[in-house]
């Protein structure tokens, strides 16, 4: 009621100012993350980034009034999230949108985004081929499943562990990791000793792990979704004794997410992963980030891809904002104005790509490690500037 | 040969897993009759008792499974006396429906006190890491799970299923008038036993919690196992939820050893077969 | 299983006049249609959300011509409703645009695979049917997540297009169409399940319902009824997935869930089994407070949702309908329908 109360005295200020010379006006951003249920860290690590982005660098970019409306995607559920986006877009009249997550629920809000013309920001869906064509007015800000599946094959290779065996869940965004993993495993000589598809639902990793031992690999390299899974697989193979015995265990990010690496305990240590952005990435933006996030958010709620997502597409919008100072809002121009920009994130240079808005980043090979007692996962490589394809 | 007998002993792990984790809603809705989903939000709660007890407080394992028992034990009899006992006698699913609602609460409760993210187990150095036995080797705890598991389970089915107080249990639920003209107390029994029922999922979701990972939506997401659990052993029979649970987790483990391309349909499939060809569960009483 | 209205009391009257009694529409029938396409001309009210609600209360409905008329419970009901929202959405991708032809095709696919259901399970009961259509349901929802290239798996089916309805109005992002689309079908089959459930094939489910044993000696096909009631509850059923695909233009897999089946299941019995107009109210209560709740407060919605289940089981013991309308009866003095 209160914020029902003030968002009318605003308007009604509002309404009394444009009579006057100065017209500030309101842009109302969407915020639809996941806020509840399995996926819902998401969604809490994006409410802090755009918290502190605001705390730190003002309320009125350009000149505009920023309104936010938060909405609950539950997860990977587009029928819920192409309702939800055309809620915001028809009767909230939102000109701005971060999120929905999840590629399911972004190819569901595409058509939609594309015909009220309304700039959205994909933080949380991986999937290649999800912006650009289909959707004019989409920034990634994220990353593409080829950033992240590829590195590692070379890395590998290049570190002696030639005979690779590849776990990953048996779902589409599995399927497409598996496929760009194993390609770069070829090109880069290296041999793929067996593979494994695993169900989504999973609590028993036993049979899947002899499997593995039967095969002999010098490494494996797993990818799984954030949550049960992604932990349990890398304590599993901890605990059957296999990491002891000189096993490499590879994946991407999701396995040592600063979100989760507690729960995974002792078996992360010198877990190698490939990631877009971690906490102990060595640059000054990034220690301020740190400490402004850590300031709102307090030491338990550590920072995730999530975040660093959400910041860019605030460091985005307050950049296009700005640009379109004393002017009124233009989604058009605002998504235009994106297209080929660069800016320094926390995780390190990125650049939103000139023909379809996906983005161009480096791509870290982490090692994970404690540092003073907690588990982190430091940069031990670089690739420079990964595209997206 | 070695790695066989290796799968073997995992599965047997994996059923005592099942068991530990079902047996308690094995006693209330075998026993008792009542059909409480929020059994798995016991076994939460259990979950996240012994998270506090290590973590926070620095208590020894072992002697945290006890206080686990005891406090979700006492949980459970609050809630029961507060609300389940005004629906012992609605049908089935208005008791699935309360207790599904239960069940929603308790995870928001969670992420309110406990945060929305996974929890982290420091388990003590003994029961981590492997252990060479007869030339296999095998994980430490699995051993101990089997271990636990055999020991609770011969003594649920010897101290509660074959003795006067299992008689008296389930003299209550069939008729509780006459139970209480013989000069039964029933509302102590019923209590108790529901005691009993919270304490057990309690300790098997302490048990478990560390295996599965521990989280507000851990009662959703092991629920369903539960259930199949519990319906193929048989309704009122710990014997049959012990059977059912080990038969299905040996059949998971070397399902997914010997034809991993079947994901879980191996189990599914399983629960599906065993129901068409006894509805009543494999040792259950019928209707 | 009582939590269904109980059968009709025996009258004294030919039986041609007792199907006239309950064949004849009341008039708070018709004012509660009414009010629902009046929602249409409420200014501000999300259409999109109303065709959703829509979509819910005939999924619901086609639950209750199981468990409320014939008192099987299932807890896998969304295997119809997901097989119907995956054919529309294979017609949609390879073609066969026009969405009225399309949900008859997607209602008999789903038919035909509800009889196959019922000729599965016709001599289960009680736990064991519960758990055979629960594992169904897993089953399928397995397949689908994985099977990528078949349904795109958790992508969801891409590239569905649904042609205008009547080849005159358009799929828009208001829910113009969405809405009344999703209202007329759903009130098509409203009455085509009314006057169902009124004939004598709906009191041979209730007389099956209430007591199977004597049913038989009276000579009523009791086994065989489990699987035409199967057949006829997944056909709704799957015209409720058609419906949602088409209005949406999107169907993934949540449409086949488990949760999606507890859900259901959970709508029926807030609203009221046995009545037909209990899944649309419980629907309408449920789905709209869902909506709420969770733009409210997007982190711990979940409580006041479970608050809600256990206060209405606690204070509707038989679901809002029957219990609203024992209170009416309790305090207005009204003459019975059915002259005694």
């Amino acid at each position: 009621m209160k914020t029902a109360l003030s968002i009318l005295t605003a308007a009604t200020l509002a309404t009394v100012s444009a009579q006057g010379a100065l017209a500030q006006e309101t842009v109302k951003i969407g915020v639809l993350q996941s806020y509840s249920g399995m996926t819902s860290l998401g969604g809490q690590q994006t409410d802090f980034a755009i918290k502190t982005f605001m705390q730190k660098y003002g309320e009125t970019p350009g000149g505009f009034k920023l309104q936010l409306i938060r909405r609950d995607t539950t997860g990977p559920n587009p029928e819920v999230a192409k309702r939800l986006v055309g809620e915001v877009v028809t009767r909230e009249k939102v000109q701005l949108l971060i999120g929905p997550d999840f590629t399911p629920n972004t190819l569901a809000a595409a058509p939609i985004l594309t015909e009220a013309k309304v700039p959205s920001f994909v933080t949380g869906a991986a999937t290649t081929g999800i912006v650009g064509e289909k959707s004019p007015y989409s920034t990634r800000t994220f990353f593409a499943t080829p950033q992240l599946c590829k590195p590692l094959a070379p890395y590998a290779v290049k570190q002696g562990w030639t005979k690779i065996f590849v776990v990953v869940a048996d779902f589409a965004p599995g399927h497409e990791c598996e496929k760009f993993f194993v390609e770069a495993l070829k090109e880069a000589n290296g041999t793929l000793v067996g593979n494994l598809r695993t169900p989504l639902s999973n609590p028993e990793y036993s049979g899947y792990i002899q499997r593995i031992r039967d095969a002999k690999p010098d490494g494996v390299f797993i990818f799984m979704p954030l949550g049960e899974l992604s932990i349990g697989i890398v304590r599993a193979i901890n605990d059957s004794g296999l990491k002891a015995s000189g096993l490499k265990i590879m994946g991407t990010g999701d396995i040592t997410d600063e979100g989760y690496i507690d729960a995974v305990g002792e078996a992360a240590v010198g877990v190698i992963t490939s990631g877009i952005y971690s906490t102990q990435h060595d640059s000054a933006l990034n220690k301020e980030f740190v400490k402004s996030y850590t300031a709102v958010a307090g030491e338990k709620n550590r920072i995730g891809w999530s975040a660093v997502s959400a910041w860019d597409a605030m460091r985005l919008t307050y950049d296009a904002l700005d640009a379109q100072k004393g002017q009124k809002f233009d989604g058009e121009k605002f998504a235009a104005f994106l297209r080929g920009h660069k800016i320094e994130s926390p995780r390190g240079p990125i650049t939103i790509d000139k023909s379809n808005g996906d983005i161009i980043q480096n791509v870290y090979i982490r090692r994970a490690e404690r540092v003073n007692g907690v588990l982190q996962n430091i940069e031990i490589e670089t690739f420079k500037d990964v595209s997206f394809k | 040969m070695a790695s066989i007998l290796t799968v073997l002993f995992n599965g047997v792990a994996y059923g005592f897993l099942l068991f530990v984790m079902s047996v308690g809603l094995s006693v209330t809705l075998g026993m008792m009759n009542f059909v409480n989903l929020a059994q798995a939000s016991f076994s939460m709660l259990g979950g996240y008792i012994l998270v506090t007890a290590m973590q926070s407080h620095g208590l020894p394992f072992l002697v945290c499974l006890p206080i686990v028992f005891v406090l979700v034990g006492a949980v459970s009899v609050i809630v029961e006396r507060l609300i389940f006992r005004h629906f012992y006698k609605t049908d089935d699913l208005t008791q699935v429906l309360l207790t599904i609602g239960l069940v929603f609460m308790s995870i928001a409760m969670a992420t309110y006190f406990w945060g929305g993210s996974y929890q982290r187990f420091d388990m003590p150095s003994w029961i981590i890491g492997q252990k060479e036995i007869f030339g296999l080797t095998l994980e430490t705890y699995r051993i101990f799970l089997v271990g636990f598991g055999a020991v609770m389970a011969v003594a649920l089915i010897f101290g509660l299923e074959r003795t006067q107080l299992g008689a008296m249990v389930r003299a209550c639920v069939d008729n509780r008038r006459v139970a209480g003209a013989c000069g039964l107390n029933t509302e102590l029994i019923f209590a108790f036993t529901f005691a009993i029922g919270g304490g057990l999922a309690g300790l098997g979701g302490a048990l478990s919690a560390n295996l599965l990972g521990l989280d507000p939506n851990f009662p959703l997401r092991y629920l369903v196992y539960i259930l199949i659990v519990v319906s193929v052993g048989g309704m009122g029979t710990i014997t049959g939820t012990l059977i059912a649970a080990l038969t299905l987790g040996i059949a998971d483990v070397l399902g997914k050893y010997y034809f991993p391309q079947f994901g879980s349909f191996i189990i599914y499939l399983l629960t599906v077969a065993f129901m068409l060809w006894r509805p009543h569960g494999l040792l259950g009483r019928g209707a | 299983m009582s939590v269904m209205e109980p059968a009709p009391a025996a009258v004294s009257q030919s039986g041609h006049d007792y199907f006239a009694t309950l064949a004849r529409w009341k008039i708070w029938e018709i004012l509660f249609w009414a009010a629902l396409a009046g929602c249409y001309f409420v200014p501000e009210m999300d259409r999109m959300l109303m065709s959703r609600v829509i979509i819910w209360g005939l999924f619901a409905m086609s639950l209750d011509i199981l468990l409320g008329y014939r008192g099987i419970p299932s807890l896998g009901h969304a295997v119809f409703f997901g097989t119907g929202a995956y054919v529309a959405g294979f017609c949609g991708k390879y073609g066969w645009s026009e969405p009225i032809s399309a949900l008859f095709f997607a209602m008999a696919v789903a038919a035909a695979l509800g009889w196959l259901t019922g000729k599965l399970v016709q001599r289960v009961a009680g736990v064991g049917l519960l758990m055979v259509t629960l594992g169904l349901n897993l089953i399928l929802f397995d397949f689908v997540l994985r099977s990528t290239d078949l349904t795109g798996g958790d992508d969801g089916l891409q590239g569905i297009v649904i042609a205008p309805v009547l080849n005159m109005f358009r799929f828009d992002i208001y829910g113009r169409t969405a809405f009344w689309y999703a209202l007329v079908v759903s009130f098509i089959l409203f009455i085509a399940t009314r006057i169902l459930v009124n004939s004598p094939f709906g009191l041979a489910l209730i007389g099956a319902r209430e007591n199977p044993r004597r049913m038989i000696t009276l000579g009523a096909p009791v086994e065989g009824d489990v699987s035409r009631a199967f057949m006829i509850a997944a056909a709704i059923a799957g015209a409720a997935g058609a419906l949602l695909t088409q209005t949406t233009q999107t169907v993934a897999p949540p449409t086949l869930s488990f949760q999606r089946s507890a859900d259901v299941l959970v709508i029926l019995i807030i609203g009221g089994a046995g009545r037909l107009y209990g899944g649309f109210i419980g629907a309408i209560v449920f789905i709209l407070l869902q909506d709420y709740l969770s733009s409210i407060s997007p982190v711990y919605w979940y409580f006041w949702i479970g608050l809600l289940l256990v206060v209405i089981v606690s204070f509707f013991r038989k679901g809002l309908l029957p219990s609203l309308d024992a209170l009416l009866q309790r305090f207005i003095k009204r003459k019975p329908d059915a002259p005694s």
